[in-house]
């Protein structure tokens, strides 16, 4: 934790906080900081507070801490609220009028007439303690402009950015020049970083693996998956509707599937709900699907701008009936990326329904990453029939020894195709004989049985330990860098990477699980799903559990404590 | 007939079901039409009227109750090109998939939707469909529904459907007529089939909707929304016209998305590199 600052700027919804910190992560990635930059929402549109933390490295990065260094309050609610989480030698930034009932050495007040003219007053807070904190950390007040004019430009009056530029100018003149705290790490430019929150990288993994139809019904935390295919349809090609219901979203997506398209849907748990009964009809129709779900605090409505990994044993299971599916969920943004891409090859090989499980942490979270490298990314449409002399009707379902049978699409081929959501025979036509129901029904959960034994085994880091523990999806970050901080100080503890959920491949993951004696899960959710999942599959017994339900994600600091209370640290 | 569609499955419909009849009329129209197998696909929802699609051999999805629509909408984005033809019955249509007519009939989507309408389940023995009479009594409702009937011709006029028409298969040339000229018609188009189902249905029988329908006058405008809404207004119980209500010539679904202009995705689709997302790494970059 040593070689990175943590930056959190707070206010009320509709005082800029998101678009101080968009600017302030713009400038740092630009100066060649390594970057991971989480929002704390409201659902609301005014008022409430809200805080978003911007952490900076010479490192990669892939989880929060919760203390601070340096605090940007835009009002004086959020200093009040904040300065506890504020280090000893760390520094709060405020408008005099919001601090003057505080005597605190760390705050650092900037007089309302400080600035040109037109941004005196409590206006332009964000930039003026942007200005503040860059001025504090050396950094070139000449790609803070460079940045504000090509973000903004376009956006708003000649006038309004001259006053912004302006006060950059007056605010990095105010301060001494002996004002800069110098930093003990450097920053690396590298041009072709990137920032991405996790819904970007998986939307980009998709454009990658050749998606042609995305439908959905916007919802929190999945919609900007929705946003960024809707706005590079017209231009790659990439047909996009906001249907009525997430019903008609997956429907329609199978639809697309049906007709050669590589085609996904997105939602959050409440619209996988309404998909159920077309999940399984993707198992039966065995018709290729993405499923994105970027899982929220549950039940029901919950708690819609905050998150939590309480889906997994719901997307195990959804839709009635036995038929094969898959579960991939990303470690962090660089993997969002490359598994939404491979998300696809794998529901076309296995025809199956594929579940990218993501959260709210994941998906609002940015992340800089270096740019992704296409030649990991390859499209592979799986078996497609050889075409026939003359139009005829497909054995679309022939049973084979894997379970999978070749397909062809409508119009593209000559090959008449019948998909069908009842039983059916080997032409796709409603049977319930029983020879063809059973024979039918092996052939699909044989292929759940191969795809079990072609997944990789979770990574083991930290071993040799006695103890374990194991995460999946956002949780892994702040493990990782609590668990190294926790052999630092001289403990044993080992970590396992789970990437792929459901199915589980017993063998090797009973293999590399069976040197510790202990093994214990933590998970944004309360009972423990992945736990239940291995215990149910496999022989793995897990000894303990430790759950987050508040909606917020995990910060380093907050798994380090549940380490010293489980492991005895 | 000789047929190209001509399937070895037989349909497991009662004797003197109606939908017989419509199954025999949509063959002759494609027959007529010449329309080539491969370029079509039947998306069905699930019921008895629903199961048509495996009497033709043809490209058939055959998909879930209530989402015959969804389906079809997207085929069309996966391939414009194609011929879709939805088809099943008033529960499907109606009930379960009642938000799906509507908004893909303001889409315009350019899809046929053949709804068999007997204003009773089948599949399920005899439960109202949301066309029946509020009188009309059953097991469930041995107090009749009490509701008022939909009329999905008034439905699909005030969604924004494209071509309307009602038809009775007790008068084939006139539902062959229709099926052709909707086919052929480019947006949503609906033919509500009235096709009487011999067994659970004894009050709205052959011959009391025989009694009933009677084609549109010819006077009537077919290029005129409110004279078709007018026409859609009837008494469901006295007199039903039947033939074609309405037709326009609108924008399809799709004609304002690059993407669905041109060859279709699913020809693009197989020729898609990953390095078709690099020109969006920019965006990202400082």
């Amino acid at each position: 934790m040593s070689n990175s600052r943590n930056i959190v700027i707070a206010g009320a919804a509709g005082q800029g906080v998101d678009s101080a910190v968009a600017l302030a992560g713009k400038v740092l990635l630009k100066a060649g900081f390594q970057l991971f930059i989480t929002a704390d929402y409201q659902s609301r549109v005014r008022g409430g507070h809200n805080f978003m933390r911007i952490r900076f490295s010479d490192q990669p990065l892939l989880a929060a801490v919760t203390s601070i260094d340096y605090l940007l309050a835009l009002n004086e609610e959020s200093l009040l609220l904040h300065l506890p989480d504020l280090k000893n030698d760390g520094l709060a930034f405020v408008m005099a009028a919001d601090a003057t009932n505080l005597k605190d050495q760390r705050i650092i007040t900037l007089p309302a007439t400080v600035g040109p003219k037109a941004a005196q007053g409590t206006t332009f807070t964000g930039i003026k303690l942007l200005s503040l904190l860059f001025v504090k950390l050396g950094l070139s007040m000449a790609i803070f402009k460079q940045t504000i004019e090509r973000e903004f430009s376009q956006k708003i009056s000649q006038a309004l950015l001259k006053t912004n530029l302006d006060t950059i100018s007056e605010i990095a003149t105010f301060f001494a020049p002996d004002f800069p705290q110098v930093l003990d790490f450097a920053a690396k430019p590298e041009p072709r970083r990137m920032l991405v929150n996790g819904n970007e990288s998986i939307a980009l993994g998709m454009i990658a693996a050749g998606i042609g139809v995305y439908t959905a019904y916007p919802m929190t935390p999945s919609t900007s998956v929705l946003n960024v295919l809707a706005g590079c349809g017209p231009q790659l090609g990439i047909a996009v509707e906001q249907v009525e219901d997430e019903i008609a979203a997956l429907n329609a997506a199978l639809g697309a599937s049906y007709a050669g398209a590589r085609a996904a849907t997105g939602s959050s748990g409440a619209g996988i709900c309404l998909m159920a009964e077309a999940i399984g009809m993707a198992g039966i129709c065995e018709i290729p699907i993405v499923i994105f779900d970027a899982q929220r605090s549950s039940p029901a409505t919950g708690m819609a701008t905050r998150t939590e990994q309480a889906d997994l044993l719901f997307v195990a299971h959804v839709s009635h009936g036995d038929f094969p599916r898959l579960i991939i969920a990303p470690a962090n943004h660089t993997e969002s990326f490359y598994l939404s891409a491979e998300a696809f090859n794998l529901a076309d090989k296995w025809q199956i329904p594929v579940f990218i499980l993501s959260d709210q942490a994941q998906a609002s979270a940015d992340c800089s990453v270096e740019e992704f490298d296409l030649e990991k990314v390859s499209i592979d449409r799986g078996v497609i029939a050889a075409e026939p002399q003359s139009n005829e009707m497909l054995r679309r379902y022939e049973v084979t020894e894997n379970g999978i049978s070749a397909r062809a699409f409508p119009q593209l081929s000559q090959w008449l195709i019948s998909s069908d959501s009842h039983e059916h025979n080997e032409i796709g036509q409603v049977s319930d004989d029983i020879d063809n129901r059973n024979r039918q029904h092996q052939k699909r959960m044989r292929k759940l049985k191969y795809l079990a034994a072609s997944l990789p085994a979770p990574e083991i880091i930290g071993a040799p330990a006695d103890k374990l523990i194991i995460c999946w999806g956002s949780t892994v970050g702040p493990v990782l860098e609590a668990a190294e901080i926790f052999r630092a100080q001289g403990n044993q503890l080992a970590v396992a990477i789970f990437q792929y959920l459901y199915p589980l491949n017993r063998e090797r993951i009973e293999k590399v699980l069976a040197p510790f004696n202990n093994i214990y899960t933590i998970e944004g959710n309360y009972s423990g799903q992945l736990g239940k999942l291995l215990q149910m599959e496999t022989s793995v017994r897990i000894t303990g559990h430790i759950g987050k339900t508040d909606g917020r994600l995990f910060t380093v600091e907050d798994v380090l404590q549940n380490f010293s209370k489980l492991v005895g640290g | 007939m000789n047929c190209e569609y001509e399937s070895a499955f037989v349909p497991q419909w009662c004797p003197g079901c109606g939908n017989f009849v419509t199954l025999d009329c949509l063959q002759t129209a494609l027959c007529n039409l010449n329309i080539k197998a491969r370029d079509f696909v039947i998306a069905a929802g699930i019921g008895q009227a629903a199961k048509l699609g495996f009497s033709l051999k043809c490209n058939l999805l055959a998909g879930l109750h209530g989402r015959a629509l969804p389906l079809a909408m997207g085929l069309k984005m996966a391939n414009h090109q194609l011929k879709v033809l939805a088809i099943s019955g008033d529960g499907c249509f109606y009930a379960e998939g009642g938000n799906h007519l509507l908004h893909t009939a303001r889409r315009n989507l350019d899809v046929t939707m053949l709804a068999s309408d007997n204003r009773v389940f089948g599949l399920t023995k005899g439960q109202a469909a949301p066309t029946a009479a509020a009188t009309f009594t059953t097991k469930v409702h041995p107090e009749g529904t009490g509701a008022k009937p939909l009329e999905p011709t008034l439905i699909a006029l005030s969604a924004g459907a494209t071509f309307v028409a009602k038809a009775f298969t007790g008068n084939p040339e006139e539902l062959t007529s229709l099926m052709e000229k909707a086919i052929q018609h480019k947006g949503f188009a609906l033919i509500d089939i009235l096709a009487p189902c011999i067994s659970f249905n004894k009050v709205n029988t052959f011959a009391w909707f025989k009694k009933r329908v009677h084609s549109i006058s010819a006077d009537h405008d077919q290029n005129n929304l409110a004279a078709a809404i007018e026409l859609a207004q009837f008494d469901p119980e006295v007199t039903i016209p039947t033939g074609l209500y309405y037709q326009a010539k609108k924008p399809v679904y799709g004609r304002n998305k690059k993407a669905l202009q041109g060859e279709s995705i699913a020809i693009r689709t197989q020729n898609y590199k990953p390095e078709r997302v690099k020109g969006l790494f920019a965006n990202y970059q400082s």
